[in-house]
C-alpha cells in the first residue's frame, strides 16, 4: 500500500479557503484602522489643497509628490506589510498553521494564494487612495496622465511588497518590524542617499514604473521598466518557491500548548 | 507489497545541540498504539517526524513505506491532532471542517463535514463559531477534521486533553472504531491513565529515548510492581523504624532528619502495615500483643506519609533501568 495515491486538488476552492482564512486575520480593529489612517492621509491633503484653489499651486506637482511619497513611500509599502505578513504571523503564533499544511494543497499554491490576496487588496486600496486624492485635488481630469500612471505603479508596487512581506512572515518572528526597517530605513533613507541602492528598493522600481507613463516631471536615473519588471517576478517567484519549501516544515510557535 | 503505516528506524532529531528524539526503532501498524512519556519526552517532535513536518536528523521515518518528508500527498491517508486548541475562532465548527475537507481535496465536502461532525456527536453545535467552544468541544472539532477524509493513519497529540471522563469514553470508543476498521492510531501521552484500556501496545518515552514498547498490559504490571519509597513522619522515628524493619514488605529504612524513608514492594499493604507499627500490633493483629513477658509497646504518632517516587518521570526511570 502506498502513501502517494493520486491526490485531488480543488484549486479554486483552496483558493477560496486560504482567502477566507486570510480574509479573517485582517478584520482585526487595530489593522483596520493602520489602514483606514494610511489610506485618508493622501486624501485629507488633497483636500486642503483643493480649498485653497489656486493659492495651492500646480496640482500635477502636488500629485506627483503626494503619490511618490504618501502613497508610494508610506501607504502602499505598509498596507502590504500589515496585509502580507497579517495571516502567516498570526498562524505560525496560534498554531493553526498546521491546518493548512497538514493538507494535500501543493504548499507552493498556498504562498501564492497569500501573495494575490495581499496583492491585490493592497493595489486596490492604495489605487482607491491614488483616484480619491486625483480627483479631489485636480477634478475628474488627469492633468498629464499622472493620476492613470501611479495607478498602474501601486498595483505594480502591491504584488512586489506582497511578496516580500509574506517570505518575511514566513522566514522571521519579527516579520512586521523586519519590513517596517526595510520600508523606513532601507527605501525611506538609504536607498534615495545611494543612488546604487535604487536597484534593491520596491519604491524605486514603482517611481521607474510611474515614470515613462506619465508626461509630469519624475525623479531622474530610475531603474528601467524592464528592470523593475524582471525583479519584481523574480521576487514573486522567489517567495512562492521557497515560501512553499518553508511549508514543509513550517515555523510553528509550539506543537504542544 | 504491503507497509506498515509507521515505521521509525534508529530515528533521532536534534535542535542545535538539544537532543530531543534518541534513536527510536518502531513500527505502528493497524490498532491503537500509545506513546507514553512525561512532557518534553520528544513526542510532539516524534509525531511532527511522523507527519513529515520535521525531517530525522539521522535515521528514517517511513509512512506505508515512504519519506513523509516533504511529501503533502501523504496527508490523504495521514491525519495530525495536536495539542495546541488553536482553531481559526471565527469560523463555526462546520466551516472549518469543510475548509479542512476542501484543503485536502474532498469531492463532497459537506457531506464529509457533516459525516466527521456527527462522529465526533459535534452536528448539534456545528454552525456556532469555534470561539465559544469549551477545551472539550475545540478538541472534538479538532478529531472531526482530522477524520473528516477517513485517514488509515492517524497521529494524536495529548488527544484527551480537557475532556470529561464521558467526552473521554466518547472519543476511546470513537479511536477504538477506527482501529477495528483496520486505521492505525498512534496517540501521546504524559497520563498512564489515560490510555489504559485503549492501547494494546505502548511506546515508552523517556528523555527522547524509547524506555520501553511492547504490550501494554506487562508494562503496567513493571509500572506497579516496582519498589515504592515511602516518606513517613512520625513522633519517634528510631522507635517506628525498628518495628518496620521486621516486616517481610519493608526492603529498607532510613533515617532522614525527622523522618524515615522506607521502601517497600507493596505501597498499599506498606500503608496498613505502618499504621500496625505505629500502634505497636503485630502484622496481622487486630490488638496489641498480650505476652506477660514482653512490655506493651509506645504507641507511636503518625504525622505523615506521602510516596515520593509517583510521578511518571520516577516510573519512567525505573522502566528504563529494568528493561
Amino acid at each position: 500500500m502506498s502513501a502517494s495515491t493520486a491526490v485531488r486538488v480543488n484549486w479554486l476552492g483552496s483558493a477560496r479557503v486560504l482567502v477566507r482564512l486570510a480574509w479573517a486575520r485582517t478584520g482585526g480593529t487595530l489593522l483596520v484602522t493602520g489602514l483606514v489612517v494610511l489610506l485618508l492621509l493622501p486624501m485629507v491633503f488633497a483636500m486642503i489643497f483643493a480649498s485653497r484653489g489656486s493659492l495651492s499651486g500646480d496640482p500635477v506637482e502636488f500629485l506627483v509628490r503626494s503619490y511618490d511619497s504618501l502613497l508610494g513611500g508610506m501607504a502602499t509599502p505598509l498596507i502590504a506589510l500589515l496585509l502580507g505578513t497579517s495571516a502567516f504571523s498570526a498562524e505560525s503564533e496560534d498554531g493553526t498553521l498546521l491546518y493548512l499544511v497538514t493538507t494535500t494543497t501543493p504548499r507552493w499554491w498556498i504562498v501564492l494564494v497569500r501573495v494575490c490576496f495581499a496583492a491585490v487588496l493592497t493595489g486596490a486600496l492604495s489605487a482607491l487612495a491614488v483616484w480619491g486624492t486625483g480627483t479631489l485635488a485636480a477634478g475628474s481630469s488627469d492633468p498629464e496622465g499622472v493620476t492613470t500612471a501611479y495607478t498602474v505603479s501601486v498595483f505594480f508596487g502591491g504584488f512586489t511588497y506582497a511578496a516580500l512581506f509574506t517570505a518575511l512572515a514566513l522566514f522571521t518572528r519579527r516579520a512586521l518590524v523586519s519590513g517596517l526597517v526595510y520600508v523606513l530605513f532601507w527605501e525611506g533613507a538609504l536607498s534615495d542617499l545611494f543612488p546604487a541602492l535604487q536597484y534593491l528598493s520596491v519604491r524605486q522600481w514603482m517611481r521607474g514604473i510611474a515614470a515613462p507613463l506619465t508626461s509630469a516631471d519624475t525623479p531622474a536615473d530610475l531603474p528601467s521598466v524592464t528592470y523593475a519588471l524582471v525583479a519584481a517576478s523574480l521576487l514573486v517567484l522567489v517567495t512562492v518557491y521557497t515560501g512553499g519549501r518553508k511549508l514543509h516544515g513550517p515555523r510553528i510557535s509550539r506543537m504542544g500548548t | 507489497m504491503s507497509h506498515p503505516a509507521l515505521v521509525f528506524e534508529n530515528v533521532s532529531h536534534w535542535y542545535g545541540d538539544v537532543v530531543a528524539v534518541n534513536d527510536i526503532t518502531a513500527t505502528v501498524d493497524a490498532g491503537i498504539t500509545g506513546l507514553l512519556g512525561p512532557n518534553g519526552a520528544g513526542k510532539s517532535t516524534l509525531l511532527q517526524m511522523a507527519a513529515g513536518l520535521l525531517p530525522p536528523s539521522s535515521g528514517s521515518v517511513r509512512v506505508y513505506g515512504e519519506v513523509p518528508h516533504e511529501r503533502p500527498q501523504i496527508f490523504s491517508r495521514v491525519a495530525l491532532v495536536p495539542e495546541r486548541e488553536a482553531l481559526p475562532g471565527m469560523l463555526t465548527a462546520r466551516a472549518f471542517v469543510e475548509a479542512r475537507a476542501t484543503l485536502l481535496g474532498l469531492p463532497d465536502v459537506r457531506l464529509a463535514a457533516a459525516r466527521a461532525l456527527d462522529q465526533v456527536e459535534m452536528a448539534s453545535a456545528a454552525d456556532r463559531p469555534v470561539q465559544e467552544f469549551s477545551k472539550g468541544m475545540r478538541q472534538r472539532t479538532k478529531l472531526a477534521a482530522a477524520l473528516v477524509h477517513e485517514p488509515s493513519l492517524v497521529l494524536l497529540d495529548e488527544p484527551f486533553n480537557g475532556l470529561d471522563p464521558r467526552q473521554r469514553l466518547h472519543m476511546m470508543q470513537l479511536l477504538e472504531q477506527r482501529a477495528d476498521a483496520g486505521v492505525a492510531v498512534l496517540l501521546s501521552s504524559h497520563i498512564l491513565e489515560e490510555i489504559e484500556g485503549v492501547a494494546a501496545r505502548i511506546l515508552v518515552m523517556l528523555s527522547g529515548r524509547l524506555a520501553a514498547s511492547g504490550d501494554y498490559r506487562a508494562l503496567r504490571r513493571m509500572m506497579t510492581d516496582r519498589p515504592h519509597t515511602v516518606r513517613v513522619r512520625a513522633s519517634d522515628v528510631r522507635a517506628l523504624a525498628a518495628r518496620l524493619v521486621a516486616d517481610p514488605i519493608v526492603l529498607g529504612v532510613e533515617v532522614d532528619a525527622d523522618a524515615l524513608l522506607v521502601r517497600t514492594t507493596d505501597y498499599a499493604a506498606f500503608s496498613r502495615h505502618v499504621l500496625q507499627a505505629a500502634m505497636g500490633l503485630p502484622y496481622g493483629a487486630a490488638s496489641p500483643a498480650s505476652s506477660p513477658h514482653t512490655p506493651p509497646a509506645v504507641p507511636i504518632t503518625l504525622l505523615g506519609i506521602e510516596p515520593t517516587d509517583e510521578s511518571l518521570e520516577h516510573v519512567f526511570a525505573y522502566l528504563v533501568e529494568h528493561r
